[in-house]
């Protein structure tokens, strides 16, 4: 099984996608989606019931994609799972042979069209990082030992075009302290925003991972002329696509990206 | 303060269909301050429900009462005598104080007239705002004095989330990001290094069950060999 953390350290830049778990339990869409990513892109990201609004657990998504072939990284947020929660998927994710996890605090429910629902946020997105690294290490928050540690490669985010940015400097080099393997950015509007992130950064020493978003169809150009920038920049070690409103096109935004 | 908000008129009269004597009861503490249900407010409640009850020939008799706080036995007790003339008694103060009122009442029944909101600060003539959530392990001391736990939607605690645009929520643009302040106060004060430690896991098992607390000097007198 292709695996994203190969895929970093065998190619030179790698080009990973967003996709969301259906609304429902067709999987159908997604599993025909994926089939024609297969080869072009690096991994799939699956998203956590992206905006706060609910799909499908993206557990069972990730599996199915990672059956089809892909490399897949699972996003778990800690908006809808506290301390037990967390250990249990996670534990379930390295029990399927999900290694890649892009742990995330989570867009707030109040965000989504489930406005009522209670936000759990027991941990933050620093303090996932550190649950992982525990697991990893074959026991439990309470110090229980595991049958079975996960393996596990965890992941964080960034967001370089956050304002002000100096605060998102200082939790940004808690998660590389909290063992946080590779990061992937929000959205950048344009390189600039990674350049003087990275500047004030103090050095990153793992993969990072630009974020494009295509917000739609007609964004396609302006998607391109970024991930052209970001390419022959050298800043990032590969490109995070998204287009949330129309996935299926996102086959037409590699190749407007040329590739 | 507690900071509490007037239940609609319509919730409150159809909660006291039923009853023909009804006392309202206003508290004199917090939400006397927010001007929810001090003596005038209380006051001025009954006299709309009284109006509302004659329009509608419904023979319905409201009277008022207020006493000092309602979360206090002793001034709970000031009621002793009226209150067995009512059929039901319509708390205004704070969750607290309709608890205890109806504790102390416990043959009659006891409803609520206000939504307990928050413990807050009054911002500006007529506005209050929350600042506390009771999370019994006060974090203010490095946070530069202002609480992400309250203040912050997702109460984060290693700083900001990447939702932070020009400073403000990403739950709402009109709100500045707890976060943004936290840092701006810390770096003002040149505190800054608070913030590098990584903040362990809370403990919520306090917090997560009813509080009882007695204060020191008196714990030999509730305690079992006394
Ligand atoms: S940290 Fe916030 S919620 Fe907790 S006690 Fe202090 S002010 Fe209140
Ligand atoms: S923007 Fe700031 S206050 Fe709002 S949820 Fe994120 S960290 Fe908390």
């Amino acid at each position: 099984m292709p695996e994203f953390s190969q895929a970093l350290s065998q190619k030179e830049f790698v080009v990973t996608l967003e996709l969301d778990p259906p609304r429902g339990v067709d999987t159908t869409r997604l599993t025909e989606t994926a089939k024609a990513l297969q080869g072009r892109v690096d991994a799939v990201v699956i998203s956590d019931h992206r905006g706060a609004t609910p799909r499908q657990s993206p557990l069972w998504a990730a599996h199915l994609l990672r059956e089809s072939g892909l490399a897949v990284v699972l996003t778990m947020t800690c908006r809808d799972r506290n301390r037990l929660a967390l250990t249990g998927d996670i534990l379930a994710a390295g029990a399927a042979g999900l290694q890649s996890l892009l742990l995330v605090s989570g867009d707030f429910v109040t965000l989504g069209d489930h406005p009522g629902a209670k936000p759990v946020y027991d941990l933050d997105s620093v303090q996932a990082l550190q649950l992982a690294e525990v697991l990893r290490a074959g026991s439990d928050l309470a110090g229980q030992a595991l049958t079975g540690a996960p393996e596990l490669f965890a992941g964080a985010v960034a967001a370089p075009a956050a304002t002000p940015l100096e605060p998102q400097l200082i939790k940004f080099r808690k998660k590389l302290q909290a063992g946080a393997k590779f990061i992937i950015t929000k959205p950048l509007a344009e390189a600039g925003q990674l350049r003087s992130f990275l500047e004030r950064s103090g050095g990153v020493e793992i993969p990072l991972i630009a974020g494009v978003e295509a917000a739609g169809p007609e964004a396609l150009d302006d998607a391109a002329r970024l991930l052209a920038d970001l390419r022959g920049s050298g800043m990032a070690r590969g490109v995070h696509l998204s287009m949330p409103s129309a996935p299926e096109r996102l086959a037409d935004l590699l190749k407007a990206c040329g590739l | 303060m507690i900071v509490a908000e007037r239940k609609g008129f319509e919730e409150i009269a159809a909660s006291l269909s039923g009853f023909r004597k009804v006392l309202v009861v206003g508290c004199g503490t917090c939400v006397a301050v927010c001007l929810t249900g001090g003596e005038k407010e209380a006051g001025l409640l009954a006299a709309q429900l009284d109006m509302a009850a004659q329009l509608a020939g419904r023979d319905q008799v409201f009277e008022v009462a207020c006493v000092e706080r309602q979360c206090d036995r002793e001034f709970l007790d000031e009621l002793a005598a009226r209150a067995p003339e009512f059929d039901a008694l319509l708390s205004l103060a704070c969750g607290a104080g309709i608890q205890f009122l109806a504790e102390r009442y416990d043959e009659i029944p006891v409803l609520a007239g206000v939504d307990t909101t928050f413990i807050g600060v009054n911002d500006n003539v007529g506005v209050w705002e929350e600042r506390c959530r009771s999370c019994q392990s006060c974090l203010l001391s490095t946070t530069g004095g202002i609480c992400p736990v309250a203040l912050c939607p997702k109460g984060m605690l290693n700083g900001p989330c990447g939702g932070t645009a020009d400073g403000q929520c990403e739950t709402d643009p009109e709100r500045a990001c707890a976060w943004t302040l936290i840092y701006e106060r810390l770096s003002r004060t040149g505190r800054l290094e608070n913030l590098a430690r990584l903040v362990p896991l809370r403990d919520n098992a306090r917090a997560s069950l009813p509080g009882r607390r007695t204060h020191p000097a008196y714990q030999r007198r509730y305690s079992a060999h006394a």
